[in-house]
């Protein structure tokens, strides 16, 4: 099939390679701790209270939130606390979590799925496993995936991304390696759900081990495996489709709307474990990678600290920059007790160095040339750093998908990502507020235009009760005179009479 | 792999080393005065900076290090005559940075390209020590003489060759009686054009300003040349005359100054092209470079705005 590729993006070699991908086991921590605020819709509430002891794949807190998904015990043992801890969120700040001592038996519990017979299963059904096995977007995003799955309508191509989302992470690349068979059925289960007439498995060429092994154990002839040209954004949605389709998802719309179902491998992963292996999501894969540690991928249960999974991967003596995510979109990490997350696909560790001096734009375009979605990252800088967010939306701010290749490429080192995302916060601040005050104009117009209603419907009331009041008076004054002709015509002829 | 360039620094140091060849060249024909007034212009325009940012409360080392100012004290050095006296550059690479650069707060905030700020204010300023170039190569004792006013020695000085166009034409009847040919100018724009190639090919700047800009020059000239043979220059010379190929690669392709789109960079070059001939044409002033490349800097922002790329989804 076509490469339709798109404008932009940049080519980077994987900063920190190895020799061959691998997954490692990470023994169960001692400890996890477990957020219970999710990406979006509202924190889950806890169902087991500080003592109880929880078995894995236990659900510990759960959701009215359509939005929400369960939260699961991801080791067997006691509850410790339910407090606030520190999470990993660019944020900083701390949020509510339950945190759970194991056992180290790692007693599972029974949960219900509709193993292998899946096609018995009415979509509905399987989406609500999804749901209550805790399944969000691995790739990074977090977004529920039964949300995502239960507003698919007339879905014609379903798409998997087996796109690394960017350099030096090897996660994804790995799981496709080593579990092939796994992705091929959880693909056959997402065209069920979304009764799709295809799948589409993307991978970048550069991964020829996990293009072989998806190949072998691929018999389905819905399902194809197509190479892209590896190139670093291409796993953003909208510019995946384009490469694989020629589709171009206009601006403010999603691709569910053009009837194309996006997953990514991982967490067709985990719907596979969930439905058919009945295993809620209480472990993931993580690349630890970086300048200051022996590169390796993890297999690790949610909730484990950043150190103990760091100190797996060797990591050398010196002082070191942490960072969750990756080298472009990747957030710093000031605390590693901090736990691994459904999201945490990464963690860079990097001996530390001097951050170079952020020069001034001196406008050389290097930015625009390289910007997938084609924008001018040195006006929208311009605009954007003296808050002039009008403009700044005049130069398309809202489709900036910040994936910082501008910031790669610039000369002057300006965080220009780091800018804009600063930006559209300002701009949502902005038109809440404005929103804010629409409403109240509009109730003072509304008041002002029902006081002058009023006003006006009194003086009509006023003027319809005297005009009434005039008729009323005309009539009896005419009475009266046609009385008094009467009077008057009977007294004539009566003196006519006489 | 896409290349990534380390630093503005390193950019401005390419453009530094891109004009090597061109200076060479002018030194090659017209000897020591070219280099002192690059030594000038580069002190001259390191004091400056310095007390100006310094005044701004900036960190002088990292912000002068960037090496935009000394590159625009070089443009401007190798754009007036090499016998100009010694306040010449001094004043005119003062009036750039203060008034081109600094007072709208520095580096990246400029809508001129300063150095030809500072060029055109020595033009109006200076009318005839801008306009008295030499003719001989000068030893570097006759170059002190001269630009320090020393001792009063003769150097055979004249006008350039578009200076002459200019004022030649009433005498003679036709523009080729003039003798046209002018070997030092032709390869001192051969020496800045391949300077410029090296730019384009590390990709330090965009093919579009310079092609568009050269594009306006020849195609404006041959109209012109067409229209009448007897009055108009040809276009080979408004090629190779004047400061044709620097202006082209080193001083319209100024970023800070520039248009920023790629669409807006071809409209950007060729209206200046364009405007260097009408200049040099019918203009009071023997060579236009300077005013076409302030007036297009003017336009910049229509021309931005105007000439926004495609963004995805739209
Ligand atoms: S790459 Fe950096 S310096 Fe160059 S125009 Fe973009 S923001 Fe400015
Ligand atoms: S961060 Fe935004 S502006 Fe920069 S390259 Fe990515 S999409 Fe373009």
């Amino acid at each position: 099939m076509a490469d339709y590729s798109f404008n932009g993006g940049i080519v980077i070699r994987n900063p920190y390679p190895v020799d061959k991908v691998e997954i490692i086991q990470a023994p169960l921590p001692k400890k996890v701790i477990i957020p219970l605020q999710q990406r979006i819709g509202e924190q889950a509430k806890p169902c087991v209270s500080v003592g109880d002891y929880v078995l894995t794949g236990e659900v510990i807190a759960s959701t009215e939130d359509s939005f929400g998904v369960f939260i699961h015990a991801s080791v067997s043992g006691v509850v410790l606390s339910i407090d606030e801890q520190a999470i990993p969120h660019k944020s900083g700040l701390k949020s509510q979590c339950i945190t759970i001592e194991s056992d180290g038996q790692d007693k599972w519990i029974d949960n219900a799925g509709c193993s292998i017979d899946f096609l018995h299963c009415s979509a509905q059904a399987v989406i609500d496993y999804i749901q209550k096995s805790g399944i969000v977007g691995l790739g990074g995003a977090g977004f529920p995936t039964h949300a995502k799955l239960g507003k698919i309508k007339q879905c014609h191509t379903l798409i998997i991304n087996g796109t690394e989302c960017e350099p030096g992470v090897m996660c994804d690349d790995a799981l496709m390696q080593f579990h092939p068979r796994e992705i091929i059925r959880g693909v056959e289960i997402l065209l069920h759900i979304c009764s799709a007439k295809r799948a589409i498995i993307a991978i970048e060429d550069d991964k020829q081990a996990a293009y072989q092994a998806l190949l072998m154990f691929n018999h389905n002839d819905k399902i194809s495996i197509n190479k892209i040209t590896t190139k670093y954004t291409s796993g953003a949605e909208k510019l995946l489709i384009k490469a694989l389709l020629g589709v171009e998802i206009s601006s403010g719309s999603f691709a569910m709307d053009r009837g194309i179902a996006c997953q990514n491998v991982a967490t067709t992963k985990a719907i596979f474990d969930a439905v058919v292996d009945h295993k809620p999501l209480v472990s993931r894969i993580v690349t630890v990678t970086g300048s200051g540690v022996k590169p390796n991928n993890f297999e690790v249960r949610l909730g484990a600290s950043f150190k103990s999974l760091i100190s797996m991967a060797s990591p050398s003596q010196k002082v070191h920059d942490y960072r969750m995510g990756g080298m472009m979109m990747g957030v710093d990490v000031a605390d590693i007790q901090a736990p691994i997350c459904k999201i945490t696909n990464a963690i860079f560790v990097n001996n530390h160095i001097h951050k170079t001096a952020i020069q001034e734009c001196i406008r050389c375009g290097q930015c625009s040339e390289v910007c997938p979605v084609g924008l001018l990252p040195q006006q929208l800088y311009w605009h954007a750093k003296s808050e002039n967010i009008e403009q700044a939306l005049n130069y398309n701010l809202l489709d900036c998908i910040e994936c910082a290749c501008c910031d790669y490429v610039c000369p002057s080192h300006i965080p220009l990502a780091n800018y804009f995302s600063f930006a559209k916060t300002l701009n949502k601040q902005q038109t809440r507020e404005q929103d804010r005050i629409n409403i109240a104009r509009e109730r003072f117009e509304f008041r002002e235009y029902r006081l002058e209603r009023n006003k006006l419907e009194r003086v009509k009331m006023m003027t319809d009760k005297k005009r009434v009041l005039k008729e009323k008076m005309a009539k009896e004054q005419s009475q009266k005179r046609k009385i008094a002709e009467a009077i008057k015509r009977v007294q004539q002829a009566k003196d006519k009479k006489l | 792999m896409t290349p990534i360039f380390s630093s503005t620094s390193w950019m401005m140091r390419q453009v530094i080393y891109a004009l090597v060849l061109g200076v060479m060249t002018a030194y090659y024909f017209f000897g020591w005065g070219v280099l002192l007034q690059i030594i000038l212009g580069v002190v001259t325009t390191m004091v400056v900076e310095s007390v100006f940012l310094a005044l701004r409360g900036r960190y002088v080392i990292s912000s002068i290090s960037d090496g935009s100012a000394v590159l625009t004290a070089i443009l401007l050095a190798i754009s007036i005559p090499s016998i100009a006296p010694w306040w010449v550059i001094v004043v005119g690479v003062s009036f750039a940075i203060i008034f081109g650069k600094q007072l709208y707060g520095g580096l990246g905030n400029n809508p001129f390209n300063p150095a030809m700020l500072g060029y055109v204010f020595l033009l109006i300023s200076y009318p005839l020590q801008m306009s008295t170039w030499q003719v001989d190569f000068l030893s570097l004792g006759q170059a002190l003489d001269v630009v320090f006013d020393l001792s009063n020695i003769d150097v055979i000085s004249g006008a350039t060759k578009l200076d002459e166009v200019k004022n030649g034409l009433s005498l003679v009847g036709s523009i080729q009686q003039l003798g046209l040919h002018s070997p030092s100018q032709a390869w001192i724009n051969a020496g800045f054009l391949l300077g410029g190639l090296y730019l384009l090919l590390r990709k330090v700047i965009f093919w579009q300003i310079p092609v568009a800009f050269l594009a306006g020059i020849v195609l404006s000239s041959i109209l012109l040349f067409a229209s009448n043979t007897d009055l108009y220059l040809p276009t080979q010379n408004h090629l190779m005359l004047g400061g044709t190929m620097l202006g082209a690669f080193f001083i319209a392709t100024d970023p800070v100054s520039a248009s920023t789109t790629p669409g807006g960079r071809i409209i950007y070059g060729f209206l200046i092209g364009v405007l260097i001939v009408i200049i040099r044409t019918f203009g009071g002033y023997p060579d236009g470079i300077a005013f076409a490349v302030l007036l297009m800097n003017m336009a910049v922002p229509l021309i931005d705005s105007f000439t926004q790329p495609k963004v995805f989804g739209r």
